[in-house]
């Protein structure tokens, strides 16, 4: 049972590097927002660069999504 | 939507709503309550033994292959329809044609903007890419898919009493491995016939793997042998030695970069949609009632996201990968 509990405590620890990507993706909006309301002309250029810079961000939230359940699940 | 179709269907479809909220909630509390599926992270074999290759040894028919056919069968009947719509020589597609239609155009555009003259070259693959993974993303919300398979003898699983809840709806088992079986003391898994594709790293890597390639091949081909020195770049090593020492560094970074695309595009899309069949799975068996239709949603958001963001950036990076340093900005200048 030991080994089941330090997978838990292990899979909720991975899980605290999602905290970077949420700040990541805060400015990321919170920028491409003011730009849109600077010029909305641009809406469509930003809204794409945004949501590529949002991919990029996330994927390192999915990294630490994919470690904690590969320890949960695998092994 | 028209105000005349509105005004009578709104009614109808209000009492609807409420008939199958109530059905739900008498089939989940009296007739069958859903249990946890096992969650595993490799593909579940659903034949024994399906080929046998002398080089690459026994193949099984897994069920994230029979989806990922099943999506393929899909895209086929979408382009006949298409390809019948488009001889039919009506030049206003309707229906099915016509969304199509609508989706290849934002693609064309988005593709046009951004790769310029290569954007012929590099339309097929963002398209392709998109539509294969979208199709493979909604998957997930179809009922049946993840839930309708054979049970299975294992280890630890759930008692067979809990699996069919004795009240003769059951999945599709096989007979005569519960038979078999002591019925009371086994436990046993539901091994579904469809599991989303996403949710297997072969079909994620294979995806990275060929939008990888193909951007090398295209920057091959856009830039000649030039290409490469991209990666190695030994050019400026002697006449400027400090600066070109730098610039070798950065070909090498830029290698990695190629690789650490791999994981990221696998690993983006299979934890993506892994963890929202996970998430479906634990929604449905804590609140069977109704919330699960609202994450039911939200995963249909995640996955067109995620199947735009592959494709998006497949057609970026090939983008990328056929302009040369110095045609960057000339482009640029152009569209400006």
């Amino acid at each position: 049972m030991e080994v089941a509990a330090a997978r838990l405590i292990g899979a909720g620890l991975a899980m605290v590097g999602t905290i970077g990507a949420g700040i990541g993706i805060g400015m990321l909006v919170n920028g491409a927002v003011q730009g849109i309301a600077r010029n909305p002309d641009a809406s469509g250029d930003v809204q794409t660069n945004m949501i590529l810079g949002i991919a990029f961000t996330e994927a390192v939230a999915i990294y630490c999504l994919v470690v904690a359940l590969l320890i949960l699940f695998v092994g | 939507m028209e105000k005349s179709s509105k005004k009578w269907r709104y009614g109808i479809n209000r009492w609807l709503i409420l008939l199958f909220v109530i059905l739900n909630i008498f089939f989940v509390y009296y007739v069958y309550y859903p249990v946890l599926p096992h969650i595993a992270l490799p593909a579940e074999n659903v034949s024994q033994q399906f080929l046998s290759l002398p080089l690459f040894g026994d193949i099984y028919l897994t069920n994230t292959l029979i989806a990922t056919l099943i999506a393929d069968v899909i895209l086929i009947l979408i382009a006949i329809a298409v390809n019948r719509a488009v001889k039919s020589g009506n030049l206003i597609p309707k229906g099915l044609p016509g969304a199509i239609e609508a989706i290849l155009e934002v693609i064309n555009n988005l593709t046009e903007t951004t790769a310029g003259k290569w954007s012929k070259n590099i339309f097929p693959f963002f398209a392709t890419i998109t539509l294969l993974v979208l199709i493979v993303n909604w998957m997930e919300l179809i009922p049946g898919v993840d839930s309708i398979g054979r049970l299975e003898h294992v280890e630890h699983g759930h008692p067979i009493t809990e699996v069919i809840s004795g009240s003769g709806i059951w999945p599709l088992l096989d007979e005569s491995n519960v038979e078999g079986a002591d019925v009371q003391e086994g436990e046993f898994n539901l091994i579904p016939f469809v599991r989303v594709a996403s949710t297997d790293l072969n079909f994620t890597v294979a995806l990275a793997l060929i939008s990888v390639t193909m951007t090398q091949v295209f920057g091959f081909r856009a830039l000649g042998a030039t290409y490469f020195t991209k990666f190695v770049n030994v050019g400026g090593i002697f006449r400027r030695p400090v600066f070109g020492a730098i610039d070798f560094a950065v070909g090498l970074l830029e290698l990695i970069s190629e690789i650490s695309k791999l994981l990221s595009f696998s690993f983006r899309l299979f934890g993506n949609i892994f963890a929202g069949s996970v998430l479906l799975f634990v929604i449905g068996t804590l609140i069977p009632v109704f919330v699960q239709s609202l994450f039911l949603g939200l995963e249909f958001f995640v996955g067109l996201i995620q199947a735009l963001v592959f494709g998006m950036l497949t057609m970026v990076f090939m983008a990328q990968a056929t302009q040369g340093h110095g045609e960057h900005h000339e482009e640029e200048e152009a569209h400006a």
